[in-house]
């Protein structure tokens, strides 16, 4: 990147033809022949000198900072490091032009080049000029720069002409002409919605003469439900998004409401500011809809480390180090992640103003609460809706109802054990870890062993005890909300253990009998399914009442499930001992919580754990209190202080204790049964209390330094918060209309996905060390744009795909080419090989086979069974391969484990999810080949793409040849092109003729079953066509935006 | 020779534009290009997967890693200790464990003497464990490093710090920056090959060879022991070689007409791919047939045709540098002794240290051994204090120990010592970042100017802190 940098300042001339003249304020001045401080000085400041020199307390050098004009012009010693106006007075040029080791700057053991001797020349005129200093241009924020004039004036269709134009004027180039036209709606279709057209979607552009043809499709492709999916999927990379947690265990996880949301977001056009803010904090917005906190798992992508021996502490810390550098890539378009360890050598952003950044962060719960879909969401509103009503018939029969329930309540009386909380230790090993809570339960986090025994110990002065009390609570930070460790928040507590020894004479022990166990909650009897069984897929047990916790069997255990909807509450067990379990003198007591019924494989979502749990005792014989802790505590409120909503959760428990409601309570209960199973979904939840952050030394969670508020650093834009500062502040902050890079970092990205590269070509740092702009001005202009409308990203693409810089021809000469290989001035349209996800969408649209269904819970395509074993995954993974049409959807809804990615997506670049991209790599390679060529799917799009052009009712294999390959590429073949393809089909028809193909093998699907046949056409045939359109579907084209 | 196909003749037109265009995008670079300076600051960013000269004369100039998964348990393997042994069963020094963190126990458990008997070996006199009497062979060939430290104690994090010298995911792997420096000088493999054998695949998944920030033509392709070596190497279905062969020439001559009218010298390069795709078709499984290696080999290693196993990824991993692969690694991922120390410390080295020996000793029969620079290693030790009862112990990064062969290491070198306990290291120190900075030197980088910029930093793979060669094991 420095190297091109150079050689273009180098190559630099003067240019004739400028853009409008006057002030160079907004983006820079790519454009100017004077020189600039920023395009011009900076970059080389700053590549040379800054390390040393820089915005870094600990790591300056000589005391001497370079990044401000200030400290730069400072007397030093009767000089100055840059005397204005006087290069032979400045130390600074001396040191950069000399020759001596000891004196030349960089030093030659830093690793970095010296300046060039044209270098040293520019920094003097620079000096000589007087040494005028400004900041980065993307530290200012964008202005709206005038229209420039251009030659080309017949070829401007939007502004974006204007400037592009202009520039290709000033580098002595031409645009192209018009792309013809069915190039060009193939390249707008896979542009705006990621697929290629039909032909008769070709065919109809094609006869479509009216001025506003274009125009049309444009607008019906951006209200297509695809445009979403294509554009979704780049925000995905940005947003890290994948299905599974990562690391070694890298078990799936339930995301895909956030993937539909960015999905469904975009389709509606939501103004990207708007989009950010329910990103980074749609739980704290009033009121938040599902969707707003469904929105937050932006931030939940990172990563999950849950193998055994973790701190889940320090693997929170680097999940919320992946969050600060997916913010700064994919929201600001700056590098944070230096300011983890060490101050930013290049930026002035200290390590303080990290952590400050950090802090507005650092007060959320990890929370995984269900959510339900749009249908679901109905479903569960007409249940509630029904139950409300059939309570308020209740009422209304039973005018009353408020005294009864108050008589039901003081006959209830107060509860009288006197329990006494246990302060139990882990005594187990370490693989599950637990957090003490103020409440004194423990909170289960990190690995999630299966099959296993929880041993706590805890030692009490009381001198009875005869009951033992475990509450189970929830918490934000289990699945569901608990109380289990489970994916929808159960458990299954196989038995309760316990042993008591003397303190005073470790010697006396007694293993304690218990006699009776009760229990607030137990659902009926239930057998555990699937994934709750041993490796051969038998069943863990039963689980069912608490008495199951006593019965000495580790395949019967207490289960709590309530089935949907009440699932996850707070629950009680009480054990009663059949004599004293206390020792005179102390008791220590040794606790086991066995756990034996999930299932076999703890690296997979299979266990039925604990999650949060508190255990107490008392000197008395006690039941558990049947009345539910939600319930309990509003009875604890005065009667009327409680409101609306209380009264009626309190109605709600007591009717089902009145006799005569039998009835009525059991058409409630069949509504519940009907209730729909919704989702877990990772998202935020802030804590009530709120973390201290701290500086961390070199990032080490356990160093901390000084204790940090949240705030933003003084280099951009200001921050402004009534009241301590929030995550909504900071979210807010992020896409304040002053922001220097926000809107520019979105634009630049955009751009980048219809021409290849950015405006900008480190979208992932717009500071002072990324690349400068190709057309500073174009990229302020629609910065400045994208605002002024909204923030919506709909007109941004009107604007582009209106433009006629993006109509031109792809086609080039060598002569052109060797001009600007990388079509970095854009004197001709845009060529490349599609993302991944395309790839697989071109090739199963264009044969048929795609299903377009949008949304929806992640799809498994065939893949090789053994990528998902080991050794080649660390621990066994389901693969729960889709058959009935669900394996042909879009590749955005293939299921991604991020240490096991789906070999075709990858092959073609696409990324893991390990961290944020905002910019993919493309290769073209072999191993490309052999995925297009050979992989099972691809080889039955070839198969459908022959039924396809075989049901047609045609005059022969020309025509057919000729629908085949255009439903590849849009255009028609040449005669050329037509030669080749008949050549091949006759071929392959002779080769099965003569009995040397088997068509039966060739006709297989990618699961080994007999393909789809055509009714009328011989194997043979379809065969033959499944060959020459394996060709078709590889050819270069077909998986390039022409 | 290998067989070659050539499925057309190529267009003159176009010949030199893309094959530029090829090496700059593609998986596998051309062997008989000339060799390229390596730039200070960046490869020559035409032709990423040209054969590229280093900073100085290299002493290796290709890596065979040998990545045991789990960290095998320095104590039973390389660093004998008697004194442990003496205190088999009392607890630590409080000093020693002070501040310490465990993965999994708690530090202060008794201390468990070594499980296995040493001996020494060689002219050197090394000594090792009875496990390994075959590596006992080869000693004089090893130099063995008793002081490695590394950063990280649980599996995934640390394995991402052994391969990538940082523990943040997203950065180059060793041998991602390895093949960037030095390219390919295979025409029909990729540079970078992985393979994996063991209990489990390795915990740091394909991070352990991505690519990070570099190009991804860099990071490493996985290959398998059995069946299809790469992915989709096969044809489908009732697609014979005919077919495949008539498919691609058709498939070629029309992207050939396709370039001919829009000038995209980037649909030469897909042909190429096509072209090598094709080839690798017919060289992958030839390379994989290990059959036709004379039975002493076979032996030699304990490998047998057609049985995936650690032995056969080790001699596949000899005949692919022979065909020019710049780095092979393979992982495996079986030595997470918590338990079972003894049973399964006797299974691994039954299921290894013979392939180890042999590989050694048939790259050197085969005068590879000192242009091959061989790494034996886990991402950390293990402690000194028992894990359970009696037969486990737990993560330690504190101090382990990896061996080096071939490629300008001196054998017959022990270097650095532990405490009584091999708990920490006291002599001779050597960060795994040290360890990188060797590794680059043998290949004849300047570690400190080997670097790539991204995200406005020169990064490297051995980070910022000072680093050094371990000259001490430098033949």
């Amino acid at each position: 990147m420095t190297k091109h940098r150079f050689s273009r300042l180098v190559g630099f001339r003067p240019v004739a033809l400028l853009l409008l003249s006057g002030s160079l304020a907004g983006a820079g001045d790519a454009d100017s022949p004077v020189i600039s401080f920023r395009r011009d000085v900076l970059p080389l400041l700053s590549e040379r000198c800054f390390a040393c020199h820089g915005p870094d307390d600990d790591s300056r050098e000589a005391d001497l900072r370079l990044d401000r004009r200030a400290d730069a012009t400072a007397p030093r010693d009767g000089t100055a490091a840059i005397v204005p106006g006087k290069p032979d007075q400045s130390e600074l040029l001396h040191r950069l032009a000399a020759s001596d080791p000891d004196v030349v700057m960089p030093p030659p053991d830093s690793g970095k080049k010296p300046l060039t001797p044209k270098q040293v020349t520019l920094i003097r005129q620079w000096i000589e000029q007087g040494a005028p200093w400004s900041r980065h241009w993307a530290y200012e924020p964008p202005r709206r720069p005038p229209l420039p004039t251009t030659g080309f004036r017949d070829r401007v269709q939007t502004p974006i002409d204007a400037f592009v134009l202009a520039r290709l004027e000033a580098e002595g180039l031409a645009p192209a002409s018009r792309a013809d036209r069915a190039t060009l709606i193939r390249r707008l279709y896979l542009d705006l919605i990621g697929l290629p057209p039909s032909v008769e979607e070709v065919d109809a552009f094609l006869s479509d003469t009216s001025s506003d043809a274009y125009a049309r499709v444009v607008d019906r492709l951006l209200d297509s439900p695809h445009y979403g999916e294509r554009w979704g999927r780049i925000w995905l990379d940005a947003a890290r998004y994948a299905d599974s947690d990562g690391f070694e265990k890298d078990k799936p996880r339930e995301v895909w409401f956030y993937r539909d949301w960015v999905i469904r977001s975009l389709n509606r056009d939501m103004p990207y500011d708007r989009f950010i803010i329910e990103q980074i904090a749609g739980d704290l917005l009033p009121n938040a809809t599902q969707d707003q906190i469904v929105a937050t798992g932006f931030l939940r992508n990172s990563m999950l480390n849950e193998e055994g021996g973790i701190d889940p502490e320090e693997f929170r810390m680097q999940a919320m180090f992946d969050r600060m550098d997916a913010i700064g890539k994919s929201v600001l378009g700056l590098t944070l992640q230096c300011g983890q360890c060490h101050h930013h050598k290049y930026e002035p952003f200290s390590q303080k103003d990290y952590y400050r950044l950090f802090a507005f962060l650092n007060n959320s719960h990890e929370a995984q609460p269900v959510v339900y879909t749009r249908e679901q969401q109905s479903e569960r509103r007409r249940i509630l809706n029904e139950i409300a009503r059939i309570e308020r018939e209740l009422q209304n029969r039973t005018p009353n109802w408020r005294q009864r329930m108050a008589e039901w309540e003081s006959a209830l009386g107060r509860q009288t054990v006197p329990w006494t909380v246990l302060e139990i230790s882990n005594a187990g090993d370490n693989n599950q870890r637990y957090y003490r809570q103020e409440d004194g339960s423990l909170l289960a986090q990190g690995y999630a062993p299966t099959r296993f025994d929880a041993t706590f110990t805890a030692t009490t002065n009381e001198s009875e005890i005869r009951s033992f009390r475990l509450e189970l609570f929830t918490d934000p930070n289990l699945p569901a909300g608990g109380p289990g460790r489970a994916v929808d928040g159960q458990i299954a507590l196989s038995e309760f253990e316990v042993t008591a020894t003397s303190v005073t004479d470790p010697s006396r022990k007694k293993v304690v009998k218990f006699v009776r166990a009760t229990a607030d909650y137990s659902n009926p009897p239930k057998q555990l399914k699937a994934p709750y069984t041993d490796a051969k897929g038998k069943s863990s047990g039963v689980i069912g009442p608490v008495e199951y916790a006593i019965d000495g069997k580790n395949d019967t255990g207490w289960g709590i499930d309530a089935g949907p909807g009440r699932r996850n509450q707070a629950r009680q067990a009480v054990f009663v001992a059949e004599e004293n379990a206390a020792f005179p003198g102390g008791t220590r007591l040794t606790i086991v919580l066995s756990q034996r019924q999930g299932g076999w494989n703890s690296d997979d979502n299979q266990n039925l754990n604990l999650g949060r749990f508190r255990i107490s005792v008392a000197p008395v014989e006690a039941d558990a209190d049947p009345i539910p802790r939600a319930i309990r505590s509003i009875l604890r409120i005065p009667p009327h202080e409680r409101s609306d909503e209380q009264i009626a959760k309190v109605f709600s428990y007591w009717r089902t204790t009145v006799k005569e409601w039998e009835e009525a309570n059991r058409r409630i209960e069949r509504l519940w049964s009907r209730h729909p199973e919704g989702t877990t979904q990772f998202t935020l939840q802030e804590r009530t209390t709120p973390r201290q952050t701290f500086v961390l030394e070199r990032g080490d969670f356990l160093k901390p330094l000084d204790p940090v508020t949240p705030g933003t650093p003084d280099f951009l834009h200001a921050f402004d918060a009534d009241g301590p500062p929030t995550r909504l502040d900071f979210a807010r902050w992020l896409v304040a209309r002053d922001s220097p890079t926000t809107a520019r970092s979105i634009v630049n990205r955009i751009w980048q996905a219809y021409f290849g590269r950015g405006l900008v070509e480190t979208p992932e740092d717009l500071g002072t060390t990324g690349s400068p702009p190709s057309h500073p001005r174009l990229l302020d202009w629609l910065a400045v744009e994208l605002m002024d409308h909204g923030w919506r990203w709909k007109p941004i693409h009107r604007l582009i795909v209106m433009s006629s810089v993006y109509q031109q021809s792809s086609h080039v000469s060598p002569a052109a080419f060797q001009r600007d290989p990388d079509n970095r001035w854009l004197a001709r349209g845009p060529r490349f090989r599609v993302d991944a996800e395309i790839v697989h969408d071109i090739l199963l649209a264009a044969s048929g086979l795609l299903n377009r269904k949008v949304g929806g819970r992640s799809v498994y395509p065939p893949a090789p069974e053994f990528l998902f074993q080991r050794p080649a995954s660390y621990g066994p993974k389901t693969w729960a391969y889709d058959r009935d049409g669900e394996q042909y959807r879009r590749a955005i809804y293939t299921f991604r484990f991020r240490s096991v990615p789906h070999p075709p997506l990858q092959a073609f670049d696409a990324p893991s999810g390990e961290y944020s991209t905002v910019k993919r790599p493309r290769t073209n390679t072999p191993l490309q080949a052999l995925v297009t060529l050979n992989e099972p799917l691809f080889f039955e799009c070839a198969q459908a793409l022959a039924r396809q052009s075989l049901v047609r009712p045609s005059k022969g294999d020309r025509e057919r040849l000729t629908y085949a390959f255009r439903c590849c590429v849009a255009r028609r073949p040449t005669e050329d092109e037509l030669r080749v393809l008949q050549e091949l089909l006759q071929t392959q028809r002779r080769r099965i003729q003569g009995k040397q193909l088997d068509p039966q093998a060739i006709l297989m699907d990618a699961y080994g079953r007999p393909a789809e046949r055509v009714a009328g056409v011989d194997d043979g045939e379809l065969a033959a066509w499944t060959l020459v359109c394996r060709v078709l579907l590889n050819l270069d084209e077909t998986i390039t935006k022409e | 020779m290998r067989r070659r196909v050539h499925l057309e003749k190529a267009s003159k037109t176009f010949q030199d534009v893309s094959r530029r265009w090829f090496l700059q995008q593609c998986g596998i670079g051309l062997g008989a290009i000339a060799l390229h300076d390596l730039l200070p600051d960046s490869t020559n960013a035409a032709e990423p997967l040209a054969p590229k000269r280093p900073h100085f004369e290299p002493r290796a100039k290709r890596v065979i890693f040998l990545f045991m998964g789990g960290g095998p348990s320095h104590l039973e393997l390389f660093d004998y200790k008697p004194a442990l042994a003496k205190f088999d069963g009392q607890l630590p020094p409080a000093e020693l464990i002070r501040g310490y963190r465990a993965a999994f126990i708690n530090p202060n458990s008794k201390l468990l003497g070594p499980k296995f008997k040493f001996h020494r070996y060689g002219q050197c006199g090394a000594e090792l464990s009875e496990l390994l009497p075959n590596m006992g062979k080869v000693v004089d060939e090893i130099a063995i490093v008793k002081s490695m430290v590394t950063d990280a104690f649980n599996h995934a994090p640390a394995q991402i710090f052994m391969s990538t010298g940082t523990q943040q995911f997203g950065k180059p792997s060793l041998g991602a920056w390895v093949t960037y420096g030095l390219g390919s000088e295979a025409d029909d493999l990729p540079a970078f090959v992985v393979f994996s054998s063991g209990k489990k695949g390795p915990s740091g998944g394909n991070s352990n060879w991505g690519s990070g920030f570099l190009p991804t033509v860099y990071q490493g392709v996985t290959f398998r022991s059995t069946g299809d070596p790469v992915l989709y190497l096969s044809n489908p279905s009732g697609v014979d070689a005919k077919v495949q062969q008539e498919s691609l020439a058709a498939i070629n001559r029309l992207n050939r007409l396709h370039r001919d009218a829009v000038g995209d010298p980037e649909i030469d390069t897909r042909i190429r791919s096509f072209e090598m795709a094709f080839r690798m078709q017919t060289s992958a499984p030839e390379l994989m047939d290990i059959a036709q290696e004379p039975q002493h080999v076979l032996d030699l290693y304990g490998a047998e045709p057609g049985k995936p196993s650690f032995a056969t990824n080790c001699l596949l991993a000899r005949r692919l540098i022979e065909r020019g692969v710049r780095f092979v690694e393979l992982f495996h991922e079986s030595w997470d002794q918590h338990g079972g120390l003894v049973r399964d410390l006797k299974r691994n080295c039954l299921d290894t240290e013979k392939a180890c020996a042999a590989l050694i000793q048939d790259l050197k029969q085969r005068g590879m051994l000192e242009d091959t620079l061989v790494i034996w290693g886990g991402e950390f030790g293990r402690t000194p204090m028992v894990q359970g009862s009696t037969d486990g112990r737990d993560h330690h990064p504190n101090c382990f120990t990896m061996w080096l062969a071939g490629g300008g290491i001196r054998g017959g070198v022990t270097l650095g010592e532990s405490d009584d306990f091999g708990f920490n290291v006291v002599r001779d120190r050597v960060h795994v970042h040290d360890l990188h900075h060797t590794i680059l030197h043998l290949l004849g980088f300047d570690a400190r100017r080997f670097s790539f910029p991204f995200q406005g930093l020169d990064q490297r793979l051995i980070g910022v802190e000072p680093t050094r060669v371990v000259e001490e094991i430098l033949a």
